[in-house]
């Protein structure tokens, strides 16, 4: 949600000294509140049980006995995952399995067992512990992560050493939010979702695992918080707000019941909205909106259905770089792509080709750490550098084009070239699965991604070789204002309203109707409910947000007229700061909208 | 004993997937293999020791082989390292 920035990390709010506010990266929107619940993701220290020698045998045997359990379970989570994500999601758990086998692994433990005479709990601790302490040392984030990876197989192989279970062994009996200094994968697919409310991490960014199934189950979650699971206590109250990234630790009475009455008014607006379903996004005056969702998973198609979406604005494809190793196979990601565009037919889905920066496509490479990535080799230029990869991709959703509901486009377009390049590739593709006999949309729309300012001031010329526009306002913000709002010293030059932004939107539009093409919205703005009427008056065709938010928007765009959006957008152009875009927009709004709590969403 | 020194070539040296490859082959022979790079050496065998290697690209290795089937073994082991494990 677009936000007034400027909130110190750590501060201690001035009405009451023990509320503690403790920001970090927005990584599932929603808003929770509940006790702390902290998740073991690690198993305790185990101290040294000596054992007797005729207990050796039965300890061993205890052992194959859990390995084997935990092999089962580990194969049912990956058929879980599969189903739920599909297989690049599921191979997270392939890397899980091959520890588990680890022959020379076993031999240790087992040897140990028999030579030192410990209980095979301690002997399992610390024989895997060395490993993980090994890893550890080493540098680079793949090492991390396998340390992690084993870290999750002892946890579940001790699960089974106690009799336990595939899930997580203590469900809490009451909303919880639940606290870890990171989540396994294992964890994360295990969450029990009726008393977790939200996720709260010391670790992880916007594109870990942890973020990306948090989001796909629609649990509220905070990543990247730093050392939260040092600072609260079990038991203790928090509200965490997955919109802005903010946890309050032990909120004040005040601060608790301003966010339980905001929580209720939400879930009540929610349940009121629950009957737009099936109605059109068009304004009273009858002008239609294209109201899409985004998306990251294949299944989440099924939120945006019954949310009242027609269509997938975005789907973001990165996520099969998840386990990042070797780039995700054609039919891997074909199967991802065919399950989305099959879950949504007839309404169509736009794939995203990949928006990745170097460090996604060669794990362990830390020597290609730019000086200034966000002006480095992102998005369609790692695509054009990389021609097999960029050819797999473009086949993979080609042929998930075949029921003619597939639309595709390039992120960060600068110039007219890339565009030609690109379609250049995509017209070999074609010719390839042509000649292969290989079915497909002939007439797939190409669209172009508006986000860099060098597309908005060459727009007129774009439009012609697309089919569509869609303006990534996050980037475009970022690129226009020269402002990362990740770096608190210049978060608030970052602003959704700030003139010149208004201004580049407005000529996207401009240039995209002269062309005779539909223009889109896909950044964090489309979800902003303040600018819903803005956006609408400057031309906007197309919005499109996480699914929880379409009836919200929704809801907006029926409640009011077009010329009205048109007067709001001619108004607003002619202001010359972004603090009276917004001022006018908010009366504009609580003057229209008094009966919905749209603030909600947009405060921090 | 039968030996022989390989670079690595392909893109994500010996991290996970390619490892899972090369300790898959070998477990389907009965020689044991030994990998040496600089002063370490460990059992091909094992995933975790693999993945302990830290080989990245470019990297030179000895794959060493001994028991009854290590000429097919090294053969093998050599072939899917000069095969880029089949990664790309």
């Amino acid at each position: 949600m677009t936000r007034k920035n400027g909130e110190t990390k750590v501060s201690a709010s001035h009405h009451a000294a023990r509320e503690i506010i403790v920001r970090g990266i927005p990584a599932s929107p929603g808003i929770a509140i509940g006790q702390v619940h902290f998740l073991r993701g690690d198993v305790a220290a185990v101290p040294p049980r000596k054992i007797a020698p005729a207990e050796v045998e039965p300890e061993i045997e205890r052992l194959e006995r859990a390995l084997e359990e935990t092999r089962a379970a580990m194969l049912r989570s990956r058929q879980r995952a599969v189903a739920m994500a599909g297989t690049a999601v599921g191979r997270i758990f392939d890397a899980h399995l091959l520890i588990l086998e680890d022959q020379e692994l076993q031999k240790e433990v087992r040897g140990r067992i028999a030579r030192e005479q410990f209980a095979t709990e301690f002997i399992v601790y610390d024989t895997m512990g060395r490993t993980i302490e090994l890893l550890e040392k080493q540098k680079g984030e793949l090492f991390r992560e396998r340390a992690m990876d084993v870290r999750d197989v002892r946890a579940q192989l001790f699960r089974f050493l106690q009799g336990g279970q595939d899930a997580a062994p203590e469900n809490p009996d009451e909303p919880s939010i639940l606290v870890a200094a990171n989540l396994s994968p294992t964890d994360t697919l295990h969450i029990d979702r009726t008393h977790i409310m939200g996720i709260a991490t010391d670790l992880g960014g916007p594109t870990s695992h942890t973020a990306i199934l948090a989001r796909s189950f629609e649990i509220p979650a905070v990543v990247g918080l730093g050392d939260i699971s040092a600072r609260v206590k079990s038991g203790q109250t928090l509200i965490l707000n997955g919109n802005s990234g903010k946890v309050v630790i032990a909120p004040t009475a005040a601060s608790l019941k301003e966010y339980r009455d905001k929580h209720k008014r939400y879930q009540r607006l929610l349940a009121n909205l629950a009957g737009l379903r099936d109605l059109p996004a068009e304004t009273s005056d009858g002008h239609a909106i294209e109201l899409h969702g985004n998306i990251e998973l294949p299944h989440e198609v099924e939120s945006v259905r019954t949310h009242g979406g027609t269509g997938v604005g975005l789907f973001r494809s990165e996520y099969l770089f998840l386990t990042r190793e070797a780039p995700p196979s054609e039919e891997v990601q074909f199967e991802a792509y065919f399950k989305a565009a099959e879950g949504m037919w007839p309404c169509p889905i736009t794939i995203r080709t990949f928006d990745l920066g170097g460090d996604k496509l060669h794990p362990g490479q830390s020597a290609l750490a730019e000086r200034n990535p966000f002006l480095g080799w992102r998005g369609i230029r790692v695509s054009l550098s990389h021609p097999d990869l960029f050819r797999t991709q473009l086949r993979a959703i080609l042929r998930a084009s075949v029921k003619k509901n597939v639309r595709i486009m390039f992120p960060l377009i600068a110039s007219l070239w890339e565009v030609r390049d690109a379609k250049k590739a995509l017209d070999e593709a074609k010719m390839e699965l042509r000649q292969e006999g290989i079915a497909f949309d002939e007439k797939m729309p190409v669209g172009i991604m508006i986000e860099v300012p060098s597309a908005v001031i060459l727009a007129d010329q774009l439009a012609r070789e697309a089919d569509f526009f869609s303006v990534g306002t996050n980037d475009l913000i970022m690129y226009t204002l020269a402002a990362d709002r990740g770096n608190e010293m210049v978060a608030k030059y970052y602003d959704a309203y700030h003139p010149a932004v208004l201004w580049a939107i407005l000529e996207t539009v401009r240039c995209g109707h002269k062309a005779g093409i539909s223009v889109g919205l896909c950044g964090e703005l489309a979800a902003d409910p303040l600018a819903t009427a803005l956006l609408i008056g400057l031309g906007v065709d197309e919005l499109s947000v996480s699914a929880g938010i379409i009836p919200e928007i929704k809801k907006i765009i029926r409640s009011i007229r077009f010329a009205d959006c048109q007067e709001i957008a001619a108004r607003a152009r002619e202001l010359p700061t972004a603090e009276e875009v917004r001022t006018l927009l908010e009366e504009e709004m609580k003057r229209r909208f008094a009966d919905l709590p749209i603030w909600f969403t947009t405060e921090g | 004993m039968v030996a022989q020194e390989v670079t690595l070539k392909n893109k994500l040296g010996l991290h996970a997937r390619p490892a899972a490859h090369l300790v898959r082959l070998a477990a389907q022979y009965k020689s044991n293999v030994v990998l040496v790079k600089d002063d370490a050496r460990i059992d091909a065998k094992s995933i975790m020791g693999v993945m302990m290697l830290a080989a990245e690209k470019g990297a030179s290795l000895t794959i060493e082989c001994q028991g009854e089937d290590e000429e097919e073994l090294l053969a093998k082991l050599v072939q899917l390292v000069e095969d880029k494990f089949y990664e790309e």
